[in-house]
């Protein structure tokens, strides 16, 4: 750990040198948070492709029922880093798009990744013709996960991916169409609120001195949203989205959005671009 | 007849106009609203060549009109709506189309130009019994005021697709529109064997233009989806300057979109002559792309400001370009070839990279923006009505989208639905018909190209 540890502070210094905010003070001081965030990133992207491999084997076995249950636990390693996932478009778009971004949905052949195994294995009840889908989702995640290895995460993208987080959440997750087939919405939300709130936790030092209100308003926000979801664990996880009441929907979709308000200026305060 | 020369609209939106007094007649945008209305009204008939260097473009912000009688002829070499300035309202409507024959479909098109010719022109409907229900919606009262309304024709590729005497007579460049690597297509937004596009002051008008002609021929015309929306009105500043209006954004709209009132340029980017290895029947159209793109406003305005202008390329608040200071002044590149200036995925950059050769990628953009309630997740529906013409679909937008694709915008949009259409030829004067070339030539038989 410690080995890596200094091996993410190097690759990212040498980002930083080659860029005009390195000479801020205060982008000098995100280089411990932000390599800090690197290894956060590695762990997921680690456990996403144990889980994965796991999930997708469960498939390829013909175990409806194991496969149902690894799904949304699966899924939170690459919820919670989505923002950097995300900088690899095409793999974004492999692992995790959904029937909406495919003309005539579910029944599009091009229509692959975590959804449409999610749709073979609740609405079909089947793992029949998923073991391709399933092989293919497994390599891409693979993928990503070296190619997010090799590269210094860009700081704006680190920081933004508080505030980005955020924003998934509030355009097209709140409702519960991302899981709509297996109702796990409340899993991926935990994933996304936990990976905007690592990223606030780590930069926190170093606004919370000349800024405690906004600080306080955030980690206030935050924990409107843990007390919110709490209500619903069960076991490791958490129940079916159709158990959210609408008062706790518009509770957590207020928070969302005075969070992605609150968050965009991050970059900001910290002298990003 | 009237030949295509009369037919340029008048230059009552003239950019970079500078009026020399305030008397000046030129200024036809400053001018009272009748005076407008006059003008538009006898634009086939008057010669309004303007001053040499001024230009018009069609996304110029609409300047208000307070008249409803302002009227664009009908009937033309080609049809109007393309290089018309927009007004503040739009509208699409797509349809599919029940027509078994050649016959059916004469008769389509035959009715569709009567209704389209009135409504474009204004006129007072029938009075019938009152036993009966009346001939007009009445939306716009007992006399339909023209209100600068026009009606586009154009046909999508199911139209030939699902007839057999129709395929051989597909444009060439005609095709379904397929996904981007952006796009979320819902299938009921997209596609059409027939759409029109509707643009007038109000956008009452085009509702009751969509009225009549969902009121008129039902066994013809099955609506399929529509769109509506509009630009912002802008009174021309104090030295008589038009802005291009901004989108939902926040940004200028427009600013580089070609000259409309260039007719050798337009002869080139838009209409079909007998080069173009198109149909014969085909002379005189367009193509005409029509994209529904949703804007995730909430995001765009949480962004931060510089972020905004390095993706779009331009200043938000002047919509100058980096290397200008005007939003008229063309963007230089050829110094900047690292991107240091302009970043090398800037949206206007990779839209129009303004290299040797991309010339032949120009579009006519006439966009609207959209506001349509609210989504599943309560976050605002609104974007851009995205409306684009030209004389090679291939070439034009669908090289443009593909050097988009990837660009980093593509953050805040989504586009949705749409749609690849053909826009027919003109039809020429009263007794001619939109859609006459195509049923002529299945009648002919003759799918060869000229």
């Amino acid at each position: 750990m410690r080995l890596k540890y200094l091996l993410a502070v190097t690759a990212l210094m040498s980002t930083l040198g080659g860029t005009a905010y390195a000479q801020q003070n205060t982008t000098l001081d995100l280089v411990e948070p932000i390599a800090e965030y690197k290894i956060y990133v590695s762990e997921k992207l680690q456990q996403l492709v144990t889980d994965t491999k796991a999930f997708t084997d469960a498939i390829k076995a013909g175990n409806v029922d194991k496969a149902k249950s690894l799904f949304a636990p699966t899924r939170m390693s690459y919820e919670a880093i989505e923002p950097i996932a995300e900088l690899f478009s095409d793999l974004d778009a492999a692992i995790d798009s959904r029937a909406d971004d495919y003309e005539n949905g579910e029944k599009n052949p091009e229509f692959p990744g975590f959804h449409r195994l999610e749709y073979g294995l609740w609405e079909k009840n089947s793992t029949d013709g998923l073991a391709p889908i399933a092989d293919k989702l497994l390599a891409d995640v693979t993928l990503l996960h070296q190619r997010i290895t090799d590269m210094a995460l860009p700081p704006e993208k680190v920081v933004g991916g508080a505030a980005a987080l955020m924003e998934e959440v509030a355009a097209t997750k709140i409702s519960g169409e991302e899981d709509r087939y297996s109702h796990t919405d409340l899993w991926d939300f935990k994933g996304n609120f936990d990976g905007s709130e690592k990223i606030f936790i780590l930069v926190r030092p170093l606004i919370e001195k000349n800024d405690p209100a906004f600080v306080k308003k955030v980690a206030d926000n935050f924990n409107t949203v843990g007390t919110t979801l709490a209500k619903y664990k069960s076991g490791d996880g958490y129940q079916s989205y159709d158990k959210l009441t609408d008062d706790d929907r518009k509770v957590l979709a207020s928070a969302v959005n005075t969070l992605a308000e609150d968050l965009a200026t991050l970059r900001g305060k910290l002298g990003l671009n | 007849m009237n030949g295509s020369d009369d037919r340029l609209p008048p230059r009552s939106r003239e950019r970079r106009h500078f009026l020399l007094g305030m008397g000046a007649a030129a200024g036809g945008a400053l001018a009272a609203p009748a005076a407008l209305a006059a003008t538009q009204a006898n634009a086939q008939t008057q010669d309004r060549a303007g001053n040499a260097g001024t230009q018009h473009h069609v996304t110029d912000a609409p300047t208000g009109d307070a008249s409803t009688e302002g009227r664009w002829p009908f009937y033309g070499d080609f049809q109007q709506g393309i290089i018309t300035p927009r007004p503040a309202a739009g509208m699409i409507a797509a349809f599919d189309v029940i027509a078994k024959t050649p016959k059916d479909l004469e008769g389509l098109f035959r009715m569709l130009t009567e209704r389209l010719a009135f409504l474009t022109q204004g006129g007072r409907p029938p009075d019938l019994d009152p036993k009966l229900p009346p001939a007009d919606s009445g939306i716009l009262g007992p006399v339909v005021a023209p209100d600068n309304l026009t009606a586009t024709v154009s046909v999508g590729a199911s139209l030939f697709d699902s007839r057999d005497w129709l395929k051989p007579l597909k444009p060439r460049h005609l095709q379904r529109m397929t996904r981007f690597r952006n796009d979320a297509l819902d299938a009921g937004i997209c596609h059409g064997d027939i759409a029109v596009q509707f643009c007038a002051n109000r956008p009452d008008t085009n509702i009751h233009a969509l009225r009549d002609v969902m009121k008129m021929m039902p066994d013809k015309l099955v609506l399929r989806w529509k769109q509506e929306g509009s630009v912002p009105v802008i009174p021309p500043r104090p030295d008589g300057r038009v802005e291009s209006a901004r989108n939902f954004l926040g940004f200028r709209d427009g600013s580089a979109n070609p000259d409309a009132g260039d007719r050798a340029l337009m002869q080139r980017i838009l209409w079909i002559d007998g080069a173009r290895g198109e149909p014969a029947w085909a002379e005189r159209g367009t193509y005409q792309a029509i994209r529904i793109i949703r804007n995730f406003v909430e995001r765009w305005d949480r962004t931060p400001l510089g972020e905004q202008e390095r993706i779009m390329g331009r200043r938000k608040s002047s919509g100058a370009p980096f290397t200008g200071t005007t939003e008229f002044d063309a963007p230089h590149y050829a110094g900047d070839p690292h991107g240091t200036v302009t970043a090398l995925d800037a949206h206007i950059r990779l839209a129009n990279p303004r290299t040797t050769g991309s010339e032949k990628n120009l579009i006519l953009r006439r966009p609207f923006n959209y506001s349509n309630g609210v989504t599943k997740s309560g976050q605002l529906e609104q974007g851009l009505l995205f409306i684009c013409y030209q004389a090679d679909l291939e070439a034009g937008f669908i090289t443009v989208q593909r050097r988009l694709d990837g660009e980093p915008l593509e953050e805040y949009l989504k586009p949705i639905g749409g749609g690849y259409f053909f826009v027919l030829p003109g039809a020429r004067e009263p007794g001619d018909y939109l859609g006459r070339t195509l049923v002529e030539a299945v009648r002919a038989g003759n799918a060869s190209p000229t």
